[in-house]
């Protein structure tokens, strides 16, 4: 019989009898008791080994008074959860996008940047997206030339590429059918593709696509491109000399932003570019005069897309040269004061309900609020991209065309969701890149294949005065009421 | 012509000086003159007087040092006269009397090489050599050791110039120019003449700057140097510096000499705690302290039984004890908008980022907030939860972190691990067993637990649970040198079934265990070891882990590692290189060998094609060597900014590393510049490991700076989940210990190299030197191995019983003193605290009361604190 101290987490159990003639599993079941601990979960160290169950003090040599050390608790064994956790590197590649919050770059494939920018940016209207995916293979009718078909596949599946991959997509096929169907695309220059204007390409291909989509046969929205982009215009063109008016409308998928001396802010771009002189044979006076055509917003698109015409053709140089002057351009545009008085009228309602809801965000009273929110940038986030909430058709809408399902009112208020910059000094140079609003609310630049992710107050920042990357072309989501 | 035309003018000259003079100048002059005729005169009574008169002239005025004293400059042109005059004279003692005289005259006059002032002076007649003033002792030095180098190669006796160099030495001593005397006797070879004739006024001065010079010192004439400045140590009973220089010089036979020289119990305890510091293993016995109760209390504070408890009371003394989470480390709400959107995945990468700056944060803590779980939380537990949150090789880590939390508190550390043992998951069992050997790191204990629970796993089937105890016996037993080990672990090295992962890590730890010892039995286990992989193996990444165990063996030991060298040189071409740069890094570690910091960059200039990598260690090793001394390091610095301009890509992917390991914990301005440079670099893997140094460089400080800097890298690199994972781990690293802990393997004013510490951190940069399959790969616990290097940088005072004291410290930039003459003062821009207080890089501290005496003179780690008889309360 001899006696231990035994040393138990912090505790110290002085004077522990060990009965020499049993196994040491009686010495554990008398620490048992002591600690609590059940003998098999129980580690005793003796001399740099464990003690055995059935181990004979004996050969173990321990002496009277010695510090034993046994380590053990009665605590519950670690068990893995039944469903373990899903980990981001395991997920399938579309997955793994959702969990990004962003879609793929692109792969520059040589001077490409004009048209990764553009497909960066088309590719985040989701209403293109679905209206493309209903764009079937076989439903190509006979209107539509093989090529435009063919493009129009091409960027059916580069678009659902993007949305599935979280590394950078090559965008192969569609470049080679983009250079088919628009051969000047593929100009070489010292035996590579010539950098191209990034806005040649985004009007072609909108072009492009608003011939196969009409022609679809899907009858429910014969004009899908029109009603996501197309703008209404309806002018008055009148003649000082003669006094000759009339009037004219037309369609347009962009507006344009002169920019002048005098233009410092995308609005007065916008303006300038609704006022134009032109030279045309008067009948009354029977040689050409110059009328002043003065062109005013009769409907609004979903996706308002502007141009600032930034190049010109510079005759001395042989090349488009660019304008580099600061024109802000805002994050919520109000066209109000662009729009026709038809337009107007209609728009007057749903934007008072806005400015309502607006004011009871901000805590004030609605009819105290002037006309005019830009000076408000709370975010109607909860009222954009629900397009397709109630079945009523919107007076307002499906007049100008606007998908008749969709239960919603324009407001003529439009935020930015995309802004496609070039970097550079002449349109066939430089670098183009994406900025791309992401249904999150985050901005990413599209730079290739490397997206970057942004802040909302440096895309602001690209308003040109430098050598820094400057807006060419900006697209606005429409800021919609639900009727 | 010309020449006569330059004599003219210099004649004309002397003649404008000689109108110029003063009266009182023309009387001295003319007096020596008068003088100089008289001592040729033939009575040799004159002769006496005269050269009497003279040499009172003399000495009177060699008091003034600014200028070549008068009667000298006066008696120059007599200089060639007196010679001749005195090759004429018979022997006698007037020839003496003019030949100190001509010995003196020589101080100005003699031409360079002839050392006349020597020559004469041993022909003169001896007696006092400083009536004679500083400046012609000195003289007389520099001529002794020319002389002493020529007779040296002629094979003359120097007798005669011993007797001289007997006077200096003992002139120098007596009138402050310790470092005169010292270096003197370095030329002539014979320093144990010095010990005769220190005293208690000047021998600290001597012993510092002897000690200083043995770092430019080459071998082996620096170990003798220190050899003298531990024996001078010791007769003056000043231990504990006695004790450094026997750790520096990794002499045991000292050590016990130490510690049976002195019979005072707490000087005894101070050694002790300076030895737990330096992380040996030391076992007292009977003649080092004959008390059992005593031993027992000492051996328990080299076993650093107490680390853990007085950490915590540093923590509590801060107020740092509250757990911090990873999030309060990254801190994204600082980045807006930039940081990845929400996390709605998990992912395992940053999850397991995550774990290991948890583990890094809270390291010693006792408490975080993802692995342990407060015991009123009775459900199954957070913890399980935060484990079952990484995946496969990720949970090892996982539970090994939960080591790392508890690190240095072994009772309730293993208490913790337990369950986990009992977890059916073998990689939470391998990271239990590696969680076990954390937690004793640096700890010993006699029942040795880490060896009896880790022990029965190393030769399991599941390789994972033989990594997770080799590697724990590795950490826990670093520096052991146990021979129980040795025989459980060299069979696993030359088992043909074992994978080469299981062999690597066996050769890593017993490269750790006996680490700097030059063991041939482990040597010879990993040469074979080595010899026996097959071509493909060693192209294997984790193949290099060997010639690093084989070189943690030489650790610091220079020479001894020639032999083994010789043998690496019949490898396989593949990885023949590698061993060799290796081991030679390792050998030379931390000794400032200038030589060999020119042969390793020297392999670097060297433009690779067949893709060696070889060039990795090598760039490694210039830091490893030239780490020892702040100016051999800022030469390193410069040498690697050259080798990331014109170097290779294995280079460059290296220089990082290297500078990291300059650096460690000492955020140098510059390098920080040169690391955040890197880190936008387009080749990842240099911006990986530029990333994961800017984490060394600042480890433990919590420094503001390198923190922002990992912030917006962090955001910079947010898609590259790689790049990511190393800024989140070099941000676990700055605020390692919540700002407490350093990783410098350095300590005691930078004058000792802890090995275990310096081998940590060697594995660790070189599992970065491949980061992708390594670190990035299944092998992450391998930044456990930083564990090693791990010390709180704290001063904390404790009374004779181990009781904490607080008293006022004067903490401020060490100033260097070698040399200097007087009393001056070692700290400058100082700030008084009260203990325990932290110590930044280059800091020192000194106590400013006068109520207490510290034990040790280097105020670091814990100081045991005497109450000095002598203090009275001051009146008020």
């Amino acid at each position: 019989m001899i006696t231990v101290s035994v040393k138990w987490q912090k505790e110290l159990f002085q004077a522990v009898e060990i009965d020499t003639s049993q196994p040491a599993y009686v010495f554990k079941c008398q620490l048992y008791d002591l600690t609590g601990v059940p003998p098999e979960r129980q580690k005793i160290m003796v001399k740099g080994g464990l003690l055995k169950d059935d181990a004979d003090w004996s050969t173990l040599g321990v002496k009277q008074g010695q510090k034993l050390m046994m380590m053990g608790t009665a605590d519950e064994i670690i068990k893995a959860p039944e469903k373990g956790p899903v980990f981001m590197e395991d997920l399938p590649e579309e997955e793994q996008v959702v969990a990004l919050g962003h879609s793929a770059g692109l792969f520059n494939l040589g001077n490409t940047c004009y048209m990764n920018s553009t497909v960066q940016c088309l590719h985040s209207v989701p209403e293109l997206k679905s209206a493309l995916i209903q764009y079937s293979h076989s439903g190509r009718s006979n209107e539509v030339d093989q090529t435009s078909h063919m493009l129009t596949i091409a960027t059916r599946d580069l678009f659902n590429e993007l949305d599935k991959s979280v590394k950078p997509v090559a965008p192969m096929q569609f470049w080679m059918v983009l250079r088919k169907k628009y051969p000047q695309f593929g100009q070489l220059h010292n035996g590579v593709f010539m950098q191209q204007d990034a806005e040649e390409c985004w009007t072609q291909l909108l072009y492009t696509l608003s011939q196969s989509l009409s022609s679809t046969g899907s009858s429910e929205n014969p004009d899908t491109m029109k009603a996501l982009f197309g703008i209404e215009l309806v002018s008055r063109v009148h003649c000082q000399e003669s006094g000759e008016e009339s009037s004219e409308t037309e369609s347009v998928y962009s507006l344009k932003c002169h920019i002048s001396q005098e233009v410092n802010h995308l609005h007065e771009g916008l303006k300038h570019a609704l006022k134009s002189e032109l030279e045309k044979a008067s009948p009354s006076l029977g040689r050409s005069a110059i009328y002043l055509k003065e062109s005013r917003i009769n409907g609004l698109p979903r996706y308002l897309t502007v141009q600032f015409v930034r190049f010109f053709w510079k005759r001395e140089s042989n090349q488009k040269a660019k304008i580099l002057r600061k024109v802000d351009y805002p994050l919520e545009l109000d066209i109000y004061d662009l729009c026709s008085d038809d337009l107007r009228k209609k728009l007057e309602a749903p934007r008072k309900i806005l400015r309502d809801e607006e004011g009871k965000k901000l805590g004030l009273k609605a009819s105290e609020k002037s006309s005019g929110s830009k000076d408000n940038d709370v975010k109607m986030s909860d009222a954009e991209g629900s397009s397709n909430r109630s079945g009523e058709p919107s007076i307002a809408t499906s007049e100008e065309g606007v998908p008749s399902d969709s239960g919603t009112q324009m407001t003529g208020i439009y935020d930015l969701v995309a802004v496609l910059t070039h970097k550079g000094r002449s349109a066939d140079s430089g670098h183009y890149v994406a900025w791309v609003k992401q249904e999150s609310g985050k901005w990413i630049e599209f730079d290739d294949d490397s997206p970057i992710a942004q802040r909302e107050e440096d895309i602001t920042k690209l308003s040109g005065g430098g050598d820094w990357h400057m807006a060419y072309i900006c697209m606005y989501k429409a800021r919609v009421l639900p009727k | 012509m010309a020449k006569d035309s330059n004599d003219t003018k210099k004649n004309k000259k002397d003649e404008k000086r000689d109108e110029d003079l003063s009266e009182e100048d023309l009387a001295l002059k003319q007096q020596l003159e008068l003088y100089v005729e008289r001592v040729q005169d033939a009575d040799p009574n004159l002769q006496k007087v005269a050269l009497e008169s003279m040499r009172q002239e003399i000495r009177t005025s060699t008091s003034s040092m600014t200028s070549v004293p008068k009667p000298l400059k006066f008696l120059r042109p007599h200089y060639g006269t007196l010679k001749a005059f005195y090759e004429t004279m018979g022997g006698s003692d007037l020839k003496k009397y003019l030949a100190d005289i001509l010995s003196v005259l020589a101080l100005t006059m003699s031409a360079e090489g002839e050392r006349e002032s020597l020559k004469y002076r041993l022909e003169g007649s001896g007696g006092d050599i400083g009536s004679w003033g500083h400046e012609y002792v000195r003289n007389l030095a520099g001529e002794i050791s020319q002389e002493y180098a020529k007779r040296q190669s002629e094979e003359v006796p120097i007798e005669d110039l011993m007797e001289l160099v007997q006077q200096i030495v003992a002139f120098h001593m007596k009138h402050n120019a310790e470092p005169e005397a010292v270096d003197l006797l370095m030329e002539v070879e014979d320093l144990d003449l010095l010990i005769e004739h220190v005293d208690s006024t000047n021998f600290r001065r001597t012993c510092l700057y002897l000690t200083s010079s043995a770092r430019y010192l080459p071998g082996p004439d620096d170990m003798l140097v220190l050899d003298i400045a531990y024996m001078i140590y010791l007769k003056f009973e000043e231990y504990p510096n006695a004790l450094q220089i026997a750790l520096f010089l990794d002499n045991m036979q000292y050590v016990k000499q130490v510690f049976t020289s002195c019979d005072d119990l707490p000087r005894k305890k101070q050694f002790c705690y300076i030895l737990a510091r330096h992380g040996i293993t030391f076992e007292l016995d009977e003649e080092m302290a004959a008390n059992d109760d005593d031993r027992e209390a000492l051996q328990d504070i080299i076993n650093n039984t107490k680390l853990s408890e007085g950490y915590l009371t540093l923590a509590r003394d801060i107020e740092v004890m509250e757990p911090k989470s990873p999030e309060d480390i990254y801190k994204a709400h600082l980045l807006d908008g930039r940081a990845s959107a929400g996390a709605t995945v998990d992912s395992a990468r940053q999850n397991l980022a995550a774990t290991f700056v948890n583990a890094f944060v809270n390291a010693g803590f006792g408490q975080d907030k993802l692995m342990t779980v407060p015991s009123d939380n009775s459900s199954s537990g957070s913890s399980a939860n935060w484990l079952f949150k990484n995946k496969e090789h990720g949970k090892t880590s996982a539970t090994a972190s939960l080591g790392m939390i508890l690190l240095w508190d072994v009772d309730s550390g293993l208490a913790q691990m337990d369950k986990y043992f009992h977890a059916s998951d073998s990689h939470v069992n391998a990271g239990a067993l590696l969680g076990v050997g954390i937690v004793n790191c640096g700890i010993k204990n006699d029942c040795d637990p880490a060896l009896a629970l880790l022990g029965e796993y190393i030769d399991k089937e599941d390789p994972s649970i033989r990594i997770g105890a080799i590697m724990g016996l590795g950490i826990a037993y670093a520096g052991a040198q146990n021979e129980q080990l040795r025989s459980k672990l060299a069979p696993i090295l030359n088992d043909a079934k074992a994978p080469l992962d299981v062999i690597a890590f066996t050769a890593i730890s017993l490269g750790l265990i006996y680490v700097g010892s030059c063991n041939e039995e482990v040597a010879q286990a990993i040469i074979f070891a080595l010899m026996d992989r097959s071509e493909s193996e060693l192209t294997e990444p984790l193949t290099r882990l060997l010639p690093l165990g084989l070189g943690l063996l030489y650790l610091g030991k220079q020479e001894s590692v020639e032999a083994t060298a010789e043998v690496s040189k019949t490898f396989n071409e593949k990885i023949r290189k590698y061993c060799d740069m290796t081991l030679l890094s390792c050998a030379y570690a931390g000794t400032g060998n200038v030589l060999k910091v020119q042969n390793l960059l020297g392999h670097c200039s060297q433009h690779l094609d067949k893709g060696e990598t070889h060039q990795g260690p090598a760039v490694l090793g210039i830091a490893m060597v030239a780490m020892a001394e702040e100016l051999g390091l800022e030469m390193a610095i410069r040498s690697l900014e050259h080798l990331l301009q014109y170097g290779e890509q294995n280079i460059r992917r290296a220089v990082p590393l290297a500078l990291g390991l300059l650096c460690i914990s000492n955020p140098k301005v510059n390098v920080m510049d040169t690391l955040s440079r890197l880190s936008h670099d387009t080749d990842s893997e240099v911006a990986m490991a530029a990333v994961m140094s800017l984490g060394l460089i600042g480890a433990g400080t919590n420094n503001a700076r390198i923190a922002g800097m990992l912030r917006n890298l962090s955001s910079y690199y947010y898609k590259d989940a790689s790049l990511l994972f190393c800024v989140r781990i070099a941000q676990g690293l700055v605020h390692m210990g919540k700002g407490l802990l350093t990783l410098n393997p350095f300590h005691s004013e930078r004058f000792l190299l802890s090995p275990t510490a310096l081998a940590g951190i060697t594995i660790m940069l070189h599992a970065c030197l491949d980061m992708k399959t390594v670190v990035l790969g299944k092998y992450h616990y391998m930044l456990y191995y930083l564990v090693l290097a791990m010390q709180p940088r704290m001063l904390m005072t404790v009374d004779e019983n181990n009781k904490p004291l607080s008293v006022p410290v004067r903490v401020g930039q060490a100033v260097d003193v070698v040399g200097q003459a007087g009393r001056p003062k070692t700290i400058t821009g100082f700030q008084t605290h009260t203990t325990p207080v932290l110590l930044a890089a280059g800091d020192r501290a000194e106590l400013a009361t006068e109520k207490y005496i510290p034990l040790s003179p280097i105020l670091e780690g814990f100081v045991i604190l005497k109450e000095n008889p002598d203090y009275r309360e001051e009146d008020h």
